[in-house]
């Protein structure tokens, strides 16, 4: 479904993402991982079209990103890092504009509007601007926009950041059902119980380069007794941490 | 403690300047030349005006000293206007601001700060077209140094004083109404009160002065003349302490209301101070807050939808449309520049009827150059909607980018949605002056369509310079037309009304040597020329700009 082929992004002279290859099936939930500044957001924006790569190609659905952009981005969702939507509209008003850009008939938003708002406890403030919304209640309304016109993939860049525990539960069985439902999913998070509870399979990016492969257990390497994150600090080094913390 | 506050200012300005690319510093080399050449003209406009006056027989030196009067008391009540807007920004709503009341800095000395930067920022600019006026009174009345040295000495306590009350009105607004609602309502008020003084100030008929005849009674007129204009106010003890000077009388009819200035702008900014002390934080804490107002939730059909119906591929530009349109008119700011502008527009249509114009021919060849003037105040207008409109997508530009449709789309939206308000507004001018103006049929007829395609390519231009250098995010969308891109934009709008007015200046000179009788006025070819001309120009005009910035949008990345 997602397929990354030699993919490079340089800026000027840091090369952010390092010959990717990388291929997601659908219905997967595909869980992204790797250290602050790693490249997780750089390859979200390649896949989604607001970045373009150096070199190499990003397919979806067999279409090529930057050729086919719209037909690819008719099949895509997106949860940015920062949730930033339109000050100056309402909740139902965002939900609104992102139903007709993505041609959802009206008869579909009548109904599914007011559920989704329901679902993500968003009734009451439907009518309010997002100016007056806190962090994570911008985060729920993108997440309900992308359910609204139901992608083929969803590309989430750490979407339980902000969320309360009720919230982020939530969003962890829908995340299970649109999975169970044939939509793909791909995830970049920082939260690795997600990683191991969730994702189908996880690959670790470390300074652009894809260093790990694979399913939870493949990666663990069979050991079960260790802990994913483990494995984490062992391949980003971050077992040296006592070293960092004499700076204390 | 603001020593630190004014350092770290300094620290900005300099690493701002230090970091200057070559274009930047050419271009704000263009600026200053621009702008040393406008002051110099005004200058010399300032100086012919009052060296006319100034020779009107007896009466010639009250003349000067009752336009000085009015001009400072216009820069007065100027200064109070743009400080109480300014301030709001400066005060409530800075991007420094939540870092400086968290920081240990006493909120006194964060108002002090602020509000010695909304003083600076809200007269430098009047100032400096006050600069070419004292300038030309002083050579008028071959005044000394002295004078000079007067003026600036007490320059300080007059902006002191105009920026003080204009703060104070926005501390209180702020204290006393924290719902956002009633003080966006206050505030459109007072851009409204600023509209109408700015329309009295024009059609109290400064030119009356140069103009004794006018008033009936020369003993009315006279007397007139004496009262010095509102001499409770700063204005007229500056006026009073100048007129002192200029008579080489430094003695107490100078020191008197030279020290009233001072001693007044000293009280009257530790009041302010006391003020702030009490309201400042508590009306910053209700800045934060936003208005709550609970609108429909209703899912239904919207009216770009019904006009657009029939267009093929026509959904995602009527959505789009119909975003623009609620977040234009949700945003207080805009209503007050709607009112402002209206205020501009029946202004400039006064001015068009008072001018002095004695014969048909002459208020023709002016209904044609207006359409100069017309296209300067759509420029302009565009400089601050149009060009910036790509830009106020700002921080949530990734919901269009990452949507299946073209940013072509979200161009045209935004060429449409200014289109239409400008397109009344421009034909609005023009009608209105042709009508003024008597203007016969081939100039009206002219001026119509030239204003139409004018407004029409303006519009392009603007959103097309708009999506060359676009700034998703800057803390204050005003800061663009000041920006490179906004210079670009605007340098090339004039070179185009420029070019357009040169090819059209051909077939106006037949047309008037048709007026006057001349056989054989028309030059068929030389008009099929200018013509295609001008079909060039606005193609050119429009589509190059269009196309580069499609192309830069499509490739856009944040920096
Ligand atoms: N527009 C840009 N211009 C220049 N450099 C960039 C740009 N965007 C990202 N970078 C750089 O690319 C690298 C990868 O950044 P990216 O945002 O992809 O990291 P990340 O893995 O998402 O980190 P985090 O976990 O903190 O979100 C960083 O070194 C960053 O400084
Ligand atoms: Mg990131």
């Amino acid at each position: 479904m997602i397929e990354f082929s030699g993919v490079v992004k340089r800026f000027g002279d840091l090369t952010a993402v390092h010959r990717l290859d990388l291929k997601v099936e659908k219905g997967e939930i595909f869980g992204f991982l790797g250290p602050n500044g790693a490249g997780k957001t750089t390859t979200v924006k390649l896949l989604t079209g607001l970045l373009r790569p150096t070199e190499g190609t990003v397919k979806l659905a067999g279409l090529d990103v930057v050729r086919d952009t719209t037909a690819a981005k008719k099949k895509m969702g997106l949860v940015p890092d920062e949730p930033f939507v339109y000050p100056k509209l309402t909740g139902v008003e965002f939900l609104r504009f992102v139903g007709d850009l993505y041609e959802v008939p009206l008869e579909a938003q009548k109904k599914r509007i007011p559920e989704l708002l329901e679902m993500f406890e968003l009734r009451p403030w439907g009518g309010e601007l997002a100016e007056t919304y806190s962090h994570g209640m911008r985060q729920k309304l993108v997440l309900a926009a992308n359910l609204l016109h139901e992608p083929e993939v969803l590309v989430l860049d750490e979407p339980l950041v902000g969320l309360d525990p009720k919230s982020a539960r939530l969003v962890k069985e829908i995340f299970q059902t649109l999975s169970t439902r044939g939509c793909t999913l791909f995830m970049c998070t920082h939260v690795l119980e997600i990683a191991e509870r969730l994702c189908s399979r996880v690959g670790i990016m470390i300074s652009g380069k894809l260093t790990a492969l694979g399913t939870v257990s493949e990666l663990k390497g069979g050991k079960d007794a260790s802990r994913l994150e483990d494995v984490f600090l062992e391949l980003t080094g971050g077992s040296e941490y006592a070293a960092l913390l004499k700076h204390l | 403690m603001l020593k630190v506050l004014l350092d770290r200012k300094a620290a900005s300005l300099y690493n701002s300047v230090r970091s200057l690319t070559a274009w930047e510093l050419g271009r704000n080399a263009a600026f200053f030349i621009v702008g040393f050449w406008m002051l110099f003209g005004l200058h010399v406009g300032f100086f012919r005006v009052l060296a006319h006056i100034h020779k009107v027989e007896l009466i010639g030196p009250l003349l000067v000293w009752k336009l000085t009067g009015m001009t400072l008391l216009t820069t007065f009540s100027m200064v109070v206007l743009s400080s109480l807007i300014i301030a709001l920004t400066t005060l409530f709503y800075s991007f420094d601001l939540p870092f400086l009341m968290n920081a240990p800095v006493p909120s006194r000395v964060v108002f002090i700060e602020k509000s010695i930067e909304t003083t600076f920022f809200s007269s430098w600019m009047i100032l400096l077209v006050l600069a070419p006026y004292v300038l030309a009174l002083g050579r008028v009345r071959d005044l000394t140094p002295g004078f000079y040295l007067a003026f600036a000495s007490m320059m300080p306590p007059f902006v002191v004083l105009a920026a003080a009350f204009g703060m104070a009105f926005t501390l209180g607004l702020m204290f006393l109404f924290p719902s956002s609602r009633t003080r966006d309502a206050i505030w459109l008020m007072s851009s409204c009160s600023m509209g109408v003084v700015y329309v009295l100030l024009r059609l109290s008929e400064p030119e009356k002065l140069a103009r004794p005849d006018m008033l009936a009674v020369v003993a009315e007129y006279l007397n007139y003349l004496q009262t010095p204009t509102a001499p409770w106010m700063p204005s007229g003890w500056m006026t009073r302490a100048l007129e002192a000077v200029a008579k080489g009388d430094f003695g107490a009819s100078f020191w008197k209301p030279f020290s009233v200035l001072w001693g007044s702008a000293a009280a009257v900014y530790a009041a302010l101070v006391l003020l702030a002390d009490r309201t400042y934080a508590a009306g910053y804490s209700g800045a934060q807050e936003s208005g709550r107002r609970h609108r429909s939730q209703d899912v239904s059909y919207y009216k770009e939808q019904e006009w657009l119906a029939g267009w093929p591929k026509a959904a995602a530009l009527a959505v789009l449309l119909w975003k623009e349109r609620k977040a234009f008119f949700r945003d207080v700011k805009h209503w007050s520049q709607i009112v402002l502008i209206l205020a501009l527009a029946s202004v400039y249509l006064f001015s068009i009827q008072r001018l002095p114009l004695e014969t048909p021919d002459l208020k023709n060849l002016v209904a044609f150059l207006n359409l100069g003037i017309a296209g300067f105040v759509i420029s302009s207008l565009g400089l601050r909607f149009t060009f910036p409109s790509i830009s106020t997508e700002g921080r949530a530009f990734w919901v269009v980018k990452a949507a299946p449709v073209g940013v072509d789309t979200l161009m045209r939206a935004k060429f449409l949605f200014t289109l239409v308000p400008m397109t009344l507004l421009s034909t609005a001018l023009v009608l209105m002056s042709n009508h003024l103006l008597l203007a016969d049929r081939f100039i009206a007829t002219l001026s119509f369509v030239t204003i139409l395609a004018m407004t029409f390519t303006l519009c392009g231009m603007g959103v097309g310079f708009g999506s060359i250098f676009p700034k998703f995010n800057i803390p204050n969308i005003h800061q663009l037309e000041s920006s490179a891109g906004g210079f670009v934009y605007m340098a090339a709008a004039l070179f185009y009304i420029g070019l357009t007015i040169a090819f059209e200046a051909w077939p106006v000179q037949m047309h008037f040597r048709e007026r006057f009788g001349h056989p054989g006025p028309w030059d068929y070819l030389g008009l099929a020329l200018c013509g295609a001309c001008l079909v060039v120009l606005n193609v050119v005009a429009f589509a190059l700009p269009w196309w580069l910035g499609r192309r830069h949008l499509e490739t856009y990345e944040e920096k």
